[in-house]
C-alpha cells in the first residue's frame, strides 16, 4: 500500500503533468477560467486518462509487446484512447440522454491531447504493472486536476484586480502558472519515483 | 472597475454562478425549438486550434445532443442562442457521469489487488466497478433530471459568427 501511496504523491504533485512535465498546457490555458468549470472538467480529464490508460496498459501488455509492434505504439494508443472516449460517451448516453445532452453542451470530453497520451507512453516506460499503472493513471490526472482547479481559481481572482493593460489577459496568466511551477518545486524531493 | 487582490469579492457571494454554452437552432416543432450545442474544442481553443483538431466531434455525433427548448416563440433555424445552468448542477452531473464510476471501479480494484494479487481479477474487478458505477449513476442522474437541474435555460441570443464560421466571409 505504501508504494501505491508514493507513487500517488509523486505522480500528482512531484512529477505534475502540467508543471513538471509541460503537458497539456492548451487546456490548462483554455478552460480554468472558472473554478467550478475546472473541478467539472478536471473529473471529466481524470476519467478520461484513467480508463483509456487501462486500455492502453492493455494494448501494449497483450499485443504490442508480446508481437514485437513497439513501433506501432503511438499510433495504437491514439486510436485506443479515442476509442475509449467514444465508449465512454455511448455508455454516458444510454445511462442518462438528459446527463449525456448537458455534458455535451458544458464539458465535452477530450479524446486526444497531449496530456492523455502523454501518460499512456509514461505507463509502458514505467514498465508498471496494472494496479500501478492505473494508479499511476489515475494520480497524474489529479495532479492535472488540482493545478487547474487552483490555477482557476487565481484567474478568477485576476480578472477583478488591478492589474496593469500591458500584463492583462495571457500575460498575467503565464506569469501566474509560472509562479505555480515554483511552488510545485517545492514538492520535488519527496519522491523519487 | 478593478479591485485589489485581497477586496476582490468571493464568485460565490455574487449570487449562482451559471456556466453558459453556445448552442443553434436546427428546428422547430411548434413552441419547441431543437438546439445542437455548436462544437468546441474542449482545450479552450488555443491559437493552434486550426491545427490540432480537438474539436468535439462531427455532424452525426452532434446530432445526438440535440435538445429542445421551450417558451421562446420569436427563435428561428440557424439562430445562435447562449444557454446556461448552475455551476452547482455541472459540477453534480459530472460527479455523477464521471466521479462515481471512477470511485467505484478504483475501490473495486485496490480491494481486489490486496486479496489476489494478480493482474487478471483486478482487470475482471476494475471492469465490474466501472459498470457498477454506472448503474448507480442511472438512478442519480434521474433524480437530477426530475429536479430539472439537467435542463439549460435560455439566457439571451449570441451574436457574431459561431465557432466555425469566419468573420468575414467570402
Amino acid at each position: 500500500m505504501q508504494d501505491l501511496v508514493l507513487l500517488i504523491v509523486s505522480a500528482a504533485l512531484v512529477n505534475n503533468v502540467i508543471l513538471a512535465r509541460f503537458l497539456g498546457l492548451c487546456s490548462f490555458m483554455g478552460v480554468t477560467t472558472k473554478v467550478d468549470t475546472a473541478v467539472g472538467m478536471g473529473m471529466a480529464c481524470t476519467f478520461v486518462i484513467t480508463v483509456s490508460s487501462m486500455a492502453d496498459w492493455g494494448v501494449e501488455v497483450y499485443l504490442l509487446s508480446p508481437f514485437g509492434l513497439g513501433y506501432l505504439r503511438t499510433v495504437t494508443f491514439i486510436l485506443v484512447i479515442a476509442a475509449a472516449v467514444q465508449f465512454t460517451e455511448m455508455v454516458i448516453r444510454k445511462v442518462s440522454p438528459a446527463l449525456f445532452q448537458t455534458l455535451g453542451i458544458y464539458l465535452p470530453l477530450i479524446t486526444t491531447n497531449c496530456a492523455v497520451l502523454g501518460v499512456a507512453l509514461l505507463l509502458v516506460e514505467g514498465k508498471m504493472n496494472f494496479i500501478q499503472s492505473t494508479v499511476f493513471a489515475f494520480a497524474s490526472s489529479l495532479g492535472y486536476s488540482l493545478v487547474m482547479v487552483i490555477f482557476a481559481g487565481l484567474r478568477e481572482r485576476t480578472a477583478l484586480a488591478a492589474v496593469p493593460r500591458l500584463f492583462a489577459g495571457p500575460p498575467i496568466g503565464f506569469i501566474t502558472a509560472s509562479l505555480l511551477a515554483l511552488a510545485f518545486m517545492g514538492f520535488s524531493g519527496m519522491s523519487t519515483n | 472597475m478593478a479591485l485589489p487582490l485581497d477586496h476582490a469579492p468571493d464568485s460565490t457571494a455574487t449570487g449562482p454562478a451559471v456556466a453558459e454554452g453556445n448552442a443553434r437552432v436546427v428546428a422547430l416543432d411548434g413552441a419547441t425549438a431543437w438546439l445542437e450545442p455548436e462544437p468546441h474544442s474542449s482545450c479552450g481553443g488555443c491559437v493552434s486550434a486550426a491545427m490540432c483538431g480537438t474539436k468535439s466531434g462531427n455532424a452525426k455525433r452532434m446530432a445526438f445532443k440535440r435538445f429542445p427548448l421551450t417558451g421562446h416563440p420569436g427563435l428561428q433555424v440557424g439562430d445562435r442562442v447562449v444557454v446556461g445552468m448552475a455551476q452547482q448542477s455541472l459540477l453534480r452531473a459530472s460527479a455523477v457521469a464521471y466521479g462515481l464510476p471512477m470511485a467505484t471501479m478504483l475501490a473495486a480494484m485496490v480491494v481486489t489487488d490486496k486479496i489476489t494479487h494478480a493482474d487478471g481479477p483486478t482487470i475482471l474487478a476494475a471492469l465490474g466497478g466501472l459498470a457498477g458505477g454506472f448503474l448507480l449513476a442511472r438512478p442519480l442522474a434521474g433524480y437530477l433530471s426530475r429536479r430539472g437541474e439537467l435542463t439549460p435555460h435560455f439566457l439571451r441570443r449570441a451574436y457574431g459568427p459561431g465557432q466555425d464560421e469566419e468573420c468575414h466571409s467570402k
